[in-house]
């Protein structure tokens, strides 16, 4: 045990003091934060050039709504950081519509127009079916073709209103719908009074949840896989036999494996402290709460011993990091899992799906954890199965990780295959 | 006199190899043991097993009086023929690393430290991260670090190799003074000449068989006195043709003449064909005895 822990400590040193702990400190924290700035950033700047499109008005009705909303929309376009659309009535002096059409798609190729639409002259009759037709060279441009749907059904509901007699703003007033505003359940306190269900706040009720896990994933991605750089540099520049001539393998390999728990947990530590202090700061502090964070280490000590002994294992058995990267392969793809599954288990934590992937032990720290953090919570007994099947796992591994370090450590030349290492985990 | 290490029937396989084959030797405790052998032939093997850093697969191995050679491991120091240390530690840092692992306590690994810079004449390195060390600081480090957890059993394995002449001596000074505080201490080799001047006891291991183990002058005499050195006016070329002479070791000025019968006989032929400005009838050397075995088993291979 002496030995681990000298292991351990040294190594641990080695981690926090790297260069790449301490990147991964302060720059993470800077990448969510300008990730997050760049997102409202690039999602208010938009291309602000002027949009000329060409419209055909058959049906009489659409057009002065569409000069007029138009004006009324570029008179603020430059203040609001928008695009002007401005409209050209295009004159059709009798052309058959096909040539017309080819006519009005060259001046879009040209560049004179940015698009065009026709109106069809049956638009006002519901019956019809009519549908409004916007051509454009720019497809993935969204933003005319909606403002025209707007605009030119707001030209003929307000026709098709007239026509029954039926007043648009009345109809608008009686049509308004009903908001649903989402409250938690009701109360009693200690004190035995009722107390009233408060509004659900989206940040608490999902977005917590979602950086638990995110953080999650960020320290175990962080700090697991510089364990099987670690174990190739030993292995490459015979270090590893030196240390192999002082400690037993699995020694060496524990020692390892807890400090990188422990950088991770410091990492945790670190963020989660900063974390506290922003919550505070917006009234959020009693969104973290001690079971939740305990919860936080169990799995993070779980996933770090999993996915470490994972890399510790390919580092051992491979010969160079280009062989390691190959191997690394399947095993990205497990970890990725949860990246690619989180959305599904965040809208419906309690479906199937959810469930099985958080019984699931390399992906259990990330979604089980998930799911707990989202409110009621699930069932204990699906906790505590979770946690039991991933504790297994997590000395399934490490069993298995240290059958394959003290065979592959000392082996030099070829890297081993996936068949190599499954026997050296069954004969040692 | 007590054995630091023996070695009894041990057969190491990886598949169908047999890397070590029915090994049977003693490293007598407070002696100086060299390991020779052509490359491939179990000395890394051996060395690693008395190491426990594999395991035999026959055979018992008791290493300074314990058959459990896990147990041992803080007694027994290792320096791998190739060097590895980690380039952005310093080197202080490491060399209590490789002492703790040993069990050394924090107080005394630094005066150590200090006595072991200044004997291996490394002055103001130890803040230095070794990867901004020259190579033959970076190996006189390793050295240090091998000893610096006090061993009672050392394990070199080419320790003198890429040294230059004088780092070599200031090496070859330390092991000495380590064996005379009763430090055993075992080296592989490739050098016979290093090997012949400071070992004890030479073992030699030729596809994983003992085939020899001694001291020089057991092997010596056991080779015989069939070998002359001699300095000719005209060099290897006035030795041709002569059906005395069994094998040449030419070394450009003097050759080492192995002599087939009697050397009298062939010193009188020698003078008739050529100046002869040397003739001294010597052992074997180990160089020239490695040589014999290893050579023609390898023809035959």
């Amino acid at each position: 045990m002496q030995k681990i822990f000298t292991v351990a400590s040294a190594e641990f040193f080695n981690v926090v003091k790297s260069k790449a702990f301490i990147l991964t400190l302060i720059l993470m924290p800077v990448i969510m934060g300008a990730s997050v700035l760049l997102m409202r950033v690039s999602r208010n700047a938009t291309d602000t050039n002027d949009r000329r499109f060409g419209y055909v008005d058959r049906s009489g009705v659409a057009s002065p709504i569409i000069e007029a909303a138009a004006a009324a929309r570029n008179a603020t376009a430059a203040a609001d950081g928008l695009p002007r659309f401005i409209p050209v009535d295009i004159d059709t002096a009798g052309k058959a519509e096909e040539v017309l059409r080819l006519e009005l798609s060259d001046r879009v190729r040209d560049t004179e127009l940015f698009a065009f639409v026709e109106i069809p002259s049956n638009i006002v009759d519901p019956d019809a079916r009519a549908e409004i037709r916007y051509y454009s060279d720019h497809p993935s441009y969204q933003a005319l073709p909606d403002w025209l749907m707007k605009t030119v059904n707001q030209a003929v509901l307000a026709e098709r209103f007239r026509a029954a007699s039926m007043s648009p703003a009345l109809v608008a007033r009686l049509t308004k719908p009903a908001a649903v505003s989402n409250l938690n359940l009701f109360e009693r306190d200690s004190f035995g009074t009722i107390r009233a269900g408060e509004k659900v706040d989206p940040f608490r009720a999902l977005g917590v949840p979602a950086v638990m896990m995110v953080l999650m994933f960020i320290v175990i991605m962080g700090g697991a896989p510089q364990l099987l750089n670690s174990v190739i540099e030993e292995k490459m520049s015979r270090i590893s036999e030196v240390l192999i001539g002082s400690v037993a393998p699995f020694q060496l390999m524990m020692g390892k494996l807890l400090a990188c728990a422990g950088g991770s947990l410091v990492l945790s530590a670190i963020y989660l402290t900063g974390a506290l202090v922003m919550a505070n700061k917006y009234g959020y502090v009693g969104a973290l709460t001690p079971a939740m964070a305990g919860w936080f280490v169990l799995f993070l000590l779980m996933g770090v011993l999993i996915f470490g002994s994972i890399f510790i294992a390919i580092g051992a058995a491979c010969t160079d990091l280009k062989d390691s990267q190959n191997m690394m392969t399947p095993v990205m793809l497990f970890m990725m899992l949860p990246v690619f599954t989180w959305g599904a288990v965040l809208r419906a934590p309690d479906s199937t799906l959810a469930i099985a992937l958080s019984f699931l032990p390399t992906a259990a720290p990330f979604l089980m954890l998930l799911r707990i953090a989202l409110h009621p919570g699930p069932p204990m007994w699906q906790v505590l199965l979770s946690v039991t099947l991933t504790a297994l796992a997590t000395a399934g591994a490490v069993w298995a990780a240290g059958r394959i370090f003290r065979t592959g450590i000392l082996m030099q030349g070829k890297s081993a295959s996936v068949r190599e290492m499954l026997r050296w985990v069954r004969v040692g | 006199m007590s054995n630091a290490i023996v070695l009894r029937e041990v057969t190491k396989r990886f598949g169908d190899l047999t890397a070590v084959n029915h090994l049977s030797l003693a490293v007598p405790s407070g002696s100086i043991y060299g390991f020779i052998g052509p490359n491939g032939s179990g000395k890394t093997t051996t060395l690693r097993m008395i190491m426990h850093i594999l395991l035999p697969d026959d055979g018992d191995i008791q290493v300074l009086g314990s058959h459990d050679t896990a147990a041992a491991r803080d007694q027994v120091s290792y320096l791998p023929e190739e060097r590895g240390l980690y380039k952005k530690m310093t080197v202080r840092r490491l060399l209590r690393y490789y002492a703790r692992l040993k069990g050394r306590r924090q107080p005394e690994i630094d005066s150590d430290i200090d006595a072991w810079m200044a004997r291996m004449q490394l002055p103001g390195v130890l803040d230095k991260t070794i990867e901004t060390l020259s190579k033959g600081m970076s190996q006189k480090v390793q050295f240090v670090s091998a000893v610096i957890s006090r061993p009672s059993l050392l394990i070199l394995d080419e320790p003198f190799s890429g040294l230059d002449p004088v780092n070599a001596q200031v090496v070859k000074d330390a092991v000495l003074e380590i064996r005379q505080r009763g430090t055993t201490v075992v080296f592989s080799t490739h050098d016979m000449a290093t090997a012949e001047k400071m070992c004890d006891r030479i073992f030699m291991i030729f596809k994983g068989r003992k085939v020899l183990d001694g001291t020089l002058h057991d092997i010596q005499e056991q080779y015989g006195a069939d070998t002359v050195r001699v300095r000719t006016a005209d060099g290897a070329q006035a030795l041709a043709g002569f059906p005395e002479v069994e094998a040449v070791n030419d070394f450009g000025q003097v050759q080492d003449v192995r002599v087939r019968g009697d050397a009298q006989a062939f010193l009188q032929h020698l003078i008739a064909r050529t100046a002869v400005y040397q003739f001294e009838i010597t052992r074997p050397s180990l160089e020239d005895i490695f040589v014999r075995i290893a050579r023609p088993q390898e023809e035959a291979a």
